[in-house]
């Protein structure tokens, strides 16, 4: 005992010591990572926020501040009418994503029935196949169904999320399966049980996985540059009228990148906690 | 209230039967616990009666009616799971009248059943809280004022009070034959816990392997033990199983072995015969070193607080005493007990059933092949 305590001081000090070596390189490495991640957002924004004639100048600090990129930015397109077409196209995949997740993946977990682990792998599956090698059927049946240049054409397609489905089933097997017993008990059916009992209870998980889909819709360029084609429906394709053969007309080009992000921010800032919950639950990113 | 029949219930997971041809009356007004180790079929056998299981094999007759293929919401039947399987984002209101919104009450009868209920299980304070505001308890509570709250021919309750204290098991133990006996409700009550079995039962149900061992009233199964399973599980200490071999000693029965040798208290002649002898720790005496007995040595002694055990060693076997504080007896003490011969148990060594004297007639020439296994108590 005595060797112990004698010792055990010694032990700390080169444990504290070492430990904050590491504790100090660690800080430089992620300080390092930090600055590469935010330095070009900032870049953006600092370019958006000089003046057109100083859109090329190296300056770290944009002054003196300019919102004429912005003006600009509105008056050549319909930002406003982009902004609503974007929030209407995310907000309507993030939910039909959910439902159909929510109804694939109840399916998957609590109910048993042939085939089922086979059908759950190729659902999963379909995760694995890449966006290019479906993009051409879906364009043909688009076309076909005379869906080209129209939000629906964007939104319906991109219904099935194989990532929710897999989350969701993930979560509802970890499921109470007394609660689901309770219910059936209690009178419900398995309809009832899911909206009465399964949906509340996982509503934190919808709620952070809903911001996700969200997000994704939001951020999505190709599908839509696709689907819309010359159209500029989408804040994103909204980038484009900047972008000419003779050059980029990088001072609105910037504004407009910036007014895109903004909601992303301004959600993630609202709703900080489930979105990372979101990411962490997701395991995915 | 109702009954309910089982007859034949069996249910197989591939190869396994986890239950196997249950054959069970549960009288009107009866609390019958069912009772076994982990794993011996007693939650599915629950669950089978339930509906939130199919039996393989069997039915399911709740007064008279088959209800073997019904679905659970429509059985007269209501359930308290040992997790209480409360509605997390619903308050106590409002999991206790979740049945009767599913039966389609109007929102006035609701409230005045909920409030009525509550009141009974005096949760009237708490009916505005949510479940994860309640102590393990006040949970338990709700999860009976659901139950409660329909009326159901009977209940069926899966280990409620396991996640427990020991100090509130106790009182929810009394609450519940409380309410038991104001009801006179029909109970299914599965645990593993014998002191619930004891304490709470008009009849238990001992289970092993999916398969009955006994059925009886707690005094019955505790006096009456008809096999070294049930022997061997009720009772802490449980009762010691010696084996020994019943012998003739001039007009009487003994049974004896190295280290023992105790008067059965019958008068007969048999040829010899082996047997498992069994008697509980607390029908041990203590004895003088001369009279006939079992003879031992002590290993420990347990201090419970109003009793202690001595656990001793007799031959190769271990055998158990219990008494009031202090036994007077300490490690490596020779130790010499005897026991009523009315406090013997005697069971057959190959197939564990209990064996019981029976008197030949007297019209027979031939020596009785005694004693013999006691027909199956079920």
């Amino acid at each position: 005992m005595t060797a112990a305590a004698v010792v055990s001081p010694v032990d700390d000090e080169a444990v504290g010591e070492s430990g904050r070596a590491r504790s100090i390189a660690g800080h430089v490495v992620l300080t390092l990572l930090s600055v590469a991640c935010v330095f070009p957002i900032y870049w953006l924004y600092a370019t958006s926020l000089r003046a057109p004639e100083d859109v090329y100048s190296l300056s770290v600090l944009p002054w003196p501040l300019s919102l004429e990129n912005y003006a600009d930015a509105f008056a050549k397109t319909d930002m406003v009418g982009m902004l609503v077409n974007t929030t209407v196209m995310a907000v309507l995949t993030a939910l039909g994503q959910l439902l159909v997740a929510l109804l694939a993946a109840y399916a998957f977990a609590a109910w048993r029935f042939r085939f089922q682990k086979l059908l759950y792998l190729m659902f999963v599956g379909t995760w694995l196949v890449p966006f290019q090698v479906t993009m051409l059927p879906n364009y043909v049946l688009l076309s076909r169904l005379d869906l080209l240049d129209t939000l629906a054409g964007v939104i319906i397609p991109t219904l099935c999320s194989a990532m929710g489905v897999l989350l969701l089933r993930q979560h509802l097997m970890g499921f109470p399966k007394e609660l689901l017993d309770a219910a059936r008990m209690d009178g419900r059916s398995s309809w009832g049980i899911l909206w009465t009992v399964v949906v509340p209870t996982l509503r934190p998980v919808l709620a952070a996985l809903g911001i996700l889909l969200a997000i994704t819709a939001w951020n999505e360029y190709f599908w839509p540059a696709l689907v819309l084609r010359r159209g500029n429906d989408v804040v994103q394709l909204g980038l484009r009228s900047f972008m000419g053969t003779e050059g980029n007309d990088w001072g609105p080009l910037m504004a407009t990148a910036g007014l895109t992000c903004l909601p992303v921010f301004l959600l993630y800032l609202v709703l900080q906690r489930h979105i990372v919950n979101a990411f962490v639950r997701s395991g995915l990113k | 209230m109702s009954r309910i029949h089982l007859q034949g219930l069996t249910r197989r997971f591939g190869g396994v039967t986890a239950v196997d041809d249950i054959w069970l009356d549960v009288a009107d007004g009866e609390f019958l616990v069912l009772l076994g180790p982990s794993g011996c079929g007693k939650s599915t056998l629950l669950r089978m009666i339930a509906g939130l299981l199919a039996p393989t094999d069997g039915r399911v007759l709740l007064d008279e009616a088959d209800i073997t293929h019904l679905p659970a919401r429509e059985r007269d039947l209501a359930i308290v799971f040992q997790s209480y399987a409360l509605y997390p984002h619903l308050s106590v209101a409002r999991n206790i009248g979740f049945p009767l919104r599913a039966r389609r009450w109007s929102r006035d009868e609701i409230q005045a059943k909920v409030a009525e209920v509550a009141a009974v299980l005096d949760l009237s304070e708490l009916v505005a809280r949510k479940p994860k505001e309640l102590s393990g308890g006040q949970r338990q509570r709700v999860a009976l004022a659901r139950a409660l709250v329909r009326d159901p021919g009977a209940f069926l309750m899966d280990e409620p009070l396991s996640n427990l204290d020991a100090k509130l098991r106790s009182s929810t133990r009394a609450e519940i034959s409380g309410l038991h006996r104001r009801l006179g409700a029909t109970v299914v009550y599965v645990t593993h816990d014998q002191v619930e079995a004891m304490t709470m039962a008009t009849r238990i149900v001992l289970l092993d392997k999916g398969r009955l061992e006994q059925v009886g009233t707690p005094e019955e199964v505790y006096d009456r033990p008809e096999s070294t399973f049930v022997a061997g599980f009720l009772g802490s200490p449980p009762m010691n199983l010696l084996t020994a071999e019943v012998v003739p000693d001039g007009d009487a029965l003994r049974v004896r072995a190295a280290d023992l040798d105790l008067p059965l208290g019958i008068t007969a002649d048999t040829p010899p015969r082996p047997v498992a002898l069994g008697v509980r720790p607390e029908h041990l005496r203590l004895t003088t070193p001369d009279a006939a007995g079992i003879r031992g040595v002590v290993r420990t002694v347990e201090n419970l607080g109003s009793e202690e055990v001595a656990h001793c060693v007799v031959g190769d076997e271990r055998l158990c005493l219990r008494g009031a504080r202090p036994l007077g007896l300490h490690a490596g003490d020779p130790v010499h007990l005897t026991a009523a011969p009315e406090n013997l148990h005697l069971f057959d060594p190959g197939s564990g059933r209990r064996l019981a004297w029976q008197p030949v007639p007297s019209f027979s020439h031939h020596p009785p092949p005694l004693p013999h296994p006691a027909p199956s108590p079920i």
